[in-house]
């Protein structure tokens, strides 16, 4: 079993044309369910981009439940994220938030991206941010501040690894994701040799970026027994609130 | 290994979906089970030697074999971080010594460079390196390395801070082309691409990201000698985007190994939608029309 924390529903404006290919991809690697936000909703416009994620997983044909859904919020429009949580998260087909500091010009250090994490612990449900370099750092201490707000650090601040530990070993309610396009070598050993294995979750960023990225990394890390089964499923499905068996 | 996945999802108006999920085996991230019996006959993208200015492996010929060995990759077009960072002459040097023993030992165990049964030592294939700091001494030094019978010549732009409207670069690329030597080439390929145009030289760009994959292609199109490492093309269909606008020839498998993990282009192109001979062309028939 894996479960996918970072993946995309939609479009890219690169070169590339993966709009259809989301359950396709994750078949490749044998991942079994993953939770997506809209590209539209993290480039452009999130009310627009979550209406149609909402749309696309309300039918229940096609693979597509096998997808759930982050709300992603804007933290410079706070009003519509409000309303798309209170919209979306009671229908069960959504069961996180989704911020891009960068799409969104919102730093981890900026104002409105506290007040965006405020709300999303208000809500109850597990935020993922974008994070690379020392953001990580900021992150943490933002989640210190805010009670009961859980959240994840994408990407495990990229080329950042060793803050996203020092980050991790800071607030044991930061998890960690890994996925990059870039793989230096030894990263997710190292970072799992140094953080709580249940802080650790498995994302690839796909259909950015392909599954073999974080897929192979993780692999080269050689995990074994409880780590290894925390890291494809267990602790996403208790980050979820999703009932394992 | 078989997976059973129970998800039971209650859609009832204002209440969560409850999913339960029942993971009955434990095997996952099997990367080996989806490359099969993929192997990689040369690698166009190898380092000796580490980089001062970062934590990360040592870089010892022989921990560099068995990193190669133990990804089922035979050979390894192999170049010195010494000599792109500190002095090109004496490390190309250690390079050719080193490719030499290589394939020495190659022949000792009855087996050819790229071919070798299972257990049979990994092979070097030298490439040289300059120093495009000091042009003058570059093109001096891919003299040396082509009378030695080196075919090709790697640049690190970016470890040695050059640009690419440097004159360095589009001299050595004339050098190149001169003498008929390949290039390997770091550097972002939507600025590195220009000083090697109309030169009719075999580049290939191992630093080439899907971001820039679209100016990869139209620069390409015109320059048949451009290829393009696969390491950073971790897209969903950049492999395959690639075969079919320009040719699966124009592909060539590379690590950066040690420094990377070769791991995942690897998986990348063994779960790709490539035909077999395809595969068997990006993972080292391609590197050896252009290296030897």
């Amino acid at each position: 079993m894996i479960i996918d924390v970072h993946a995309h529903w939609g479009p890219w404006f690169f070169t590339m044309d993966v709009a259809g290919t989301t359950l396709a991809t994750m078949d490749r690697y044998g991942i079994d369910r993953a939770v997506v936000s809209s590209t539209e909703a993290v480039i452009y416009d999130a009310p627009a981009g979550n209406r149609a994620l909402a749309t696309a997983l309300g039918g229940q044909s096609d693979g597509l439940e096998r997808l759930f859904g982050y709300v992603t919020v804007n933290p410079r429009r706070l009003r519509e994220a409000d309303r798309d949580l209170r919209e979306y998260l009671p229908t069960g087909r959504f069961v996180g938030v989704k911020i891009h500091t960068d799409y969104t010009g919102s730093p981890v250090t900026s104002p409105q991206l506290r007040d965006a994490l405020e709300l999303v612990a208000s809500a109850g449900c597990p935020a993922l941010v974008h994070t690379w370099g020392a953001s990580v750092l900021d992150l943490a201490q933002v989640c210190l501040d805010t009670p009961g707000l859980r959240v994840i650090a994408g990407h495990m601040g990229a080329d950042g690894f060793r803050y996203a530990i020092e980050a991790a070993r800071a607030c044991d309610r930061l998890y960690l994701e890994p996925c990059w396009s870039h793989a230096p070598a030894g990263r997710i050993a190292e970072v799992a040799a140094n953080v709580d294995a249940r802080q650790l979750l498995f994302g690839t960023d796909s259909t950015l970026i392909d599954p073999s990225s974080a897929f192979g990394a993780v692999a080269a890390a050689n995990l074994t027994g409880e780590t290894a089964e925390r890291v494809a499923w267990r602790n996403a499905a208790e980050l979820f609130g999703l009932a394992a068996t | 290994m078989a997976l059973t996945v129970i998800l039971c999802a209650l859609f009832v108006n204002g209440m969560i979906a409850r999913m339960a999920i029942r993971d009955k085996a434990g095997m996952a991230f099997d990367a080996w089970g989806l490359i099969g019996g993929l192997e990689v006959a040369l690698d166009v993208d190898v380092l000796v030697g580490a980089y001062p200015d970062r934590d990360g492996p040592p870089g010892t010929p022989a921990s560099v074999q068995a990193m190669l060995a133990e990804h089922r990759i035979r050979a390894g077009a192999v170049a010195s971080l010494r000599a792109a960072l500190f002095d090109m002459r004496s490390s190309n040097d250690a390079t050719l010594a080193l490719t030499a023993t290589g394939e020495e030992a190659a022949a000792g165990e009855g087996a050819a460079v790229g071919g070798q049964a299972e257990g049979a030592p990994v092979g070097f294939v030298p490439v040289g390196v300059v120093d495009l700091r000091d042009p003058v001494g570059a093109g001096r030094e891919m003299d040396r390395l082509a009378a030695a019978g080196v075919r090709a010549v790697r640049l690190f732009p970016d470890e040695q801070g050059v640009e690419a409207g440097f004159p360095s670069v589009r001299h050595v690329a004339r050098q190149a082309a001169r003498l008929e030597m390949a290039v390997l080439t770091g550097g972002d390929v939507r600025r590195f691409w220009q000083p090697f145009a109309g030169l009719d030289v075999s580049v290939v760009f191992l630093d080439t990201h899907f971001y820039h994959l679209g100016d990869f292609l139209v620069a390409a199109a015109d320059e048949p000698g451009f290829h393009t490492s696969t390491r950073l093309l971790n897209s969903p269909d950049a492999l395959e985007t690639v075969a079919a606008e320009l040719g699966a020839e124009r592909l060539l498998y590379g690590s950066r190994t040690p420094h990377y993990e070769p791991l995942v282009p690897l998986l990348r192109l063994a779960t790709s939608g490539l035909k077999a001979d395809q595969v068997a062309a990006v993972a080292g028939g391609n590197a050896r029309r252009l290296l030897g």
